[in-house]
This record gives structure tokens, C-alpha cells and sequence, in this order.
């Protein structure tokens, strides 16, 4: 198993931070590329929504680990502050007509669709985010992804 | 219109400032937008957002809006968030260019 954990303020000026840390994380276990943007996207989508949902307190830190254990990958978000779970904003309507179009919780919506697992917890005072998705092996087998 | 690299939170407003500016000032002279995406690597929802606010604009300028050239990763974000359903993309800027027949290829 490999861990790594990174802490941050919650501010939105420090996403290219929790980017380039997985990035780094990324390159140096050898992970396949083609994977990296899913968890990227993963990273963005939930550190926003802490900033901007407001469940962190200005000056609050956000953590964020990566654990990589038995060929799946888990990102985890915690943060101090207010009960928040993400998980129960409203899924958008992907079948809106482009006047219609709304594009709050469609973050989360695709997050949910990338990864296999995703859970909220609230531990001790804080929010936990748990996102987590197998990895292919050998890299030979790019899977396809869903609804595609 | 050419984006390059990461369309994250921080991009967004950057991109979205540079389209409007495009809409705005040559409204007279033109007919489509065309964005071509060979160099965008990454989007998220807040890149996704500026996309619809220009396909939008356009739509209501009566210009045609379409983009091109997705890179993997970017073409699954634009399948899962159903916007490659009201927004009109094509394989290649040939594609995009050539006379069209009405409505989303």
C-alpha cells in the first residue's frame, strides 16, 4: 500500500496545489495516464465543492490523501467545519435542451460516474469524501468507459 | 478559437472572457464558433459551464456553435454530462467547417 497526504487551505487559489501533487503522486507510482484525468477531475470537482459550498470556514484546511492498495485507487477530502455531504445535491437533468441547461451538481454527477465508490462520512467533527476506482493492470486494457 | 492545456476552475474565467470578447466584437461578420479542442488535455465542470454559456450566447446571436478535436478524456466529460448532445461536435476541424445540414451532427 502506498499513502500520501497533502493539506491545504480552503481557497480555490490553491488547486493547482492538490493538481500537481496528484500528478506527482501519479508519474512517480506509475499509474496509467489514460486514468489521470478521471481523478483529477475527481479532485477539482469535490475541493470546489468544499470551497464553495461554504462547509469550510475561510482559513480552514482541507486534506487530501491518496492510498493505492490492491489495484484500486481511493482519493479522500476531509475537512473541519459543518456537516456537508455533496453526495445529496440534486443530480442534474443531462437531457435538458441547451436553454434549460443548469450546470450546478454536475460536478459531483460526474464523479460519481467515473469512479466506482463513492461515499460520505461524517468522522469526528469532520467531512470525508471517499472516491475510489480499480485501476486496469498491465495498462494492456484500457477499459471502456460507461454510457460511452 | 484554440484552448490549450488544463480548462480547470482556475482557466475558466480566462476562457470565458476571451469567448465573450469573440461574440461580442465580430457579431456582425460571423457565422459559426468553432472551437477546436486538439490542445485542451483536461475540463472540468467549471470549463463545462463557459461551453454552455457560449453555445448559448451563440444560439441566441443565431450563430452556429461547434467544437472539435476532443481528446479522449475531454470527449468523456462532454458524453457523461450530456453536453455532446445539445452542443454539436465533430471529428476534425474539416468536419466542423463543412456545410451543414441542420441541427447537432
Amino acid at each position: 500500500m502506498i499513502e500520501q497526504r497533502v493539506s491545504v487551505a480552503s481557497d480555490a487559489e490553491q488547486l493547482p496545489v492538490l493538481t500537481r501533487f496528484l500528478k506527482e503522486f501519479w508519474s512517480a507510482a506509475g499509474l496509467p495516464p489514460a486514468e489521470s484525468a478521471r481523478f483529477e477531475l475527481a479532485l477539482e470537482e469535490v475541493f470546489m465543492n468544499v470551497v464553495m459550498h461554504g462547509s469550510a470556514a475561510p482559513g480552514t484546511q482541507v486534506e487530501v490523501s491518496v492510498i493505492l492498495r490492491d489495484g484500486g485507487l481511493t482519493l479522500m477530502v476531509e475537512n473541519d467545519g459543518p456537516a456537508f455531504d455533496p453526495l445529496l445535491l440534486p443530480a442534474p437533468d443531462v437531457a435538458a435542451s441547451l436553454e434549460e441547461r443548469k450546470v450546478g451538481g454536475l460536478g459531483v454527477y460526474l464523479v460519481r460516474q467515473m469512479m466506482d465508490v463513492v461515499c460520505y462520512q461524517r468522522v469526528a467533527a469532520r467531512n470525508q469524501l471517499r472516491m475510489t476506482k480499480r485501476l486496469p493492470t498491465g495498462g494492456a486494457s484500457p477499459r471502456v468507459p460507461p454510457g460511452v | 478559437m484554440i484552448p490549450e492545456g488544463r480548462l480547470d476552475f482556475g482557466a475558466a474565467t480566462g476562457f470565458q472572457a476571451q469567448l465573450e470578447q469573440v461574440l461580442a466584437g465580430t457579431r456582425t461578420a460571423l457565422s459559426a464558433v468553432i472551437i477546436d479542442c486538439a490542445g485542451l488535455e483536461y475540463v472540468s465542470s467549471a470549463g463545462l459551464r463557459v461551453f454552455l454559456l457560449a453555445a448559448r450566447t451563440s444560439q441566441r446571436a443565431g450563430l452556429r456553435f461547434a467544437i472539435c478535436s476532443l481528446q479522449p478524456a475531454v470527449r468523456e466529460v462532454f458524453e457523461l454530462s450530456g453536453f455532446s448532445r445539445v452542443i454539436a461536435v465533430h471529428t476534425d476541424r474539416a468536419a466542423a467547417l463543412a456545410p451543414l445540414p441542420q441541427g447537432p451532427a
